[in-house]
């Protein structure tokens, strides 16, 4: 082993017997010496130094070159999750819009049907009204019993006249739902 | 050869580089390497204030932008220069080449600007041959690309 006693020619010979190289900034600051034996250790080293250097060197920019490469790619990920979430928002929003309208044409399919019964009602309620008035006045007027139609003429106004405002109210109500959509 | 140089820049793994390929290139003895410009200015303010002034580097890389810093590389220069007595040769080690950045650090005294590339050993050779005058401040300021 190296001990302090020993010069640095000693040291050196003694790290070669042993197959240490010196490495780092330290073998630069070794001069030759009047050994040739320690100037072919001291070359070796250096020799060594900068094949493992180099090593080092290209191992560390392939690190640093993969490193770069993942957080390119991390950026590109973090753009198409952005993108695929804007995509997700945007399909959500016209699925609502789609379902709105869906709604909203059903509906007004409902409330066309409405209005069709509510004309057919009314058609059918005016013609019957119609028609009873006008048994009842042909009754009259050629002096034949009234007394029953009489009482249903009565009773067919007093539905009609109750039913009337049924329907408007219906009529207005379709008509408000119809206009707010 | 150049006594000593200081790296400021936030990236470990250019430190290694750095390093690997200053001692190839025998470009130093002495290298730091730190990862903030905070840190600099500390060692920076101390050295003026309380000294040693031989313990300053002889030679200081600055990366442009140091994550993780207060202030990035060009005011890192203009401090060193204009607060803490100058006297080092100092420039911009960056990936960067925006023109801009280039002539901000120029204004602020920087001698140099480095663009960082995976062949950095080229460029590091040429500053080396350079330096003299750099250190004599006769050398204008140079892009190395």
């Amino acid at each position: 082993m190296i001990s302090g006693n020993d010069t640095v020619n000693e040291a050196l010979i003694k790290a070669k017997s042993k197959k240490v190289y010196i490495e780092g900034n330290f073998v630069k600051i070794l001069k030759g010496s009047l050994s040739a034996e320690v100037v072919t250790y001291i070359s070796d080293c250096k020799e060594k130094d900068k094949q493992s250097r180099r090593k080092r060197l290209d191992v560390t920019k392939q690190v640093q070159l993969q490193n770069s490469e993942l957080a390119e790619a991390s950026v590109i990920k973090e753009t198409l999750v952005l993108e695929l979430q804007n995509a997700l928002d945007d399909a959500e929003k016209l699925r609502d819009e789609a379902v709105e309208d869906l709604d909203i044409m059903q509906k007004r399919t409902q409330f066309e049907l409405i209005g069709l019964i509510v004309k057919v009602a009314l058609i059918i309620i005016v013609g019957v009204g119609i028609t009873t008035t006008l048994l009842y006045s042909i009754a009259m007027l050629s002096d034949k019993d009234t007394t029953l139609l009489a009482t249903a003429w009565s009773n067919l106004f007093g539905i009609l006249l109750t039913n009337s405002f049924s329907i408007i109210g219906t009529i207005m109500g379709v008509k408000y739902a119809t206009e707010n959509k | 050869m150049i006594d000593s140089i200081l790296l400021i820049d936030d990236e470990d793994l250019f430190h290694l580089v750095f390093e690997d390929a200053c001692s190839l290139l025998d470009m130093t003895l002495s290298l730091e390497a730190l990862n903030s410009s905070d840190e600099a200015d500390k060692l920076f303010k101390r050295w003026f204030t309380e000294g040693p002034v031989e313990e300053r580097p002889e030679c200081v890389f600055v990366d442009l932008n140091i994550i993780g810093s207060s202030f990035d590389g060009i005011e890192m220069i203009r401090k060193i220069n204009t607060d803490y007595g100058n006297g080092v040769v100092i420039g911009i080690i960056s990936s960067s080449d925006d023109n801009q950045e280039i002539e901000k650090a120029k204004a602020v005294g920087a001698q140099f600007w480095i663009i960082k590339s995976d062949e950095i050993e080229p460029r590091l050779e040429e500053f080396l041959k350079d330096y003299d005058s750099y250190q004599e401040k006769t050398a204008p300021f140079k892009v190395y690309k």
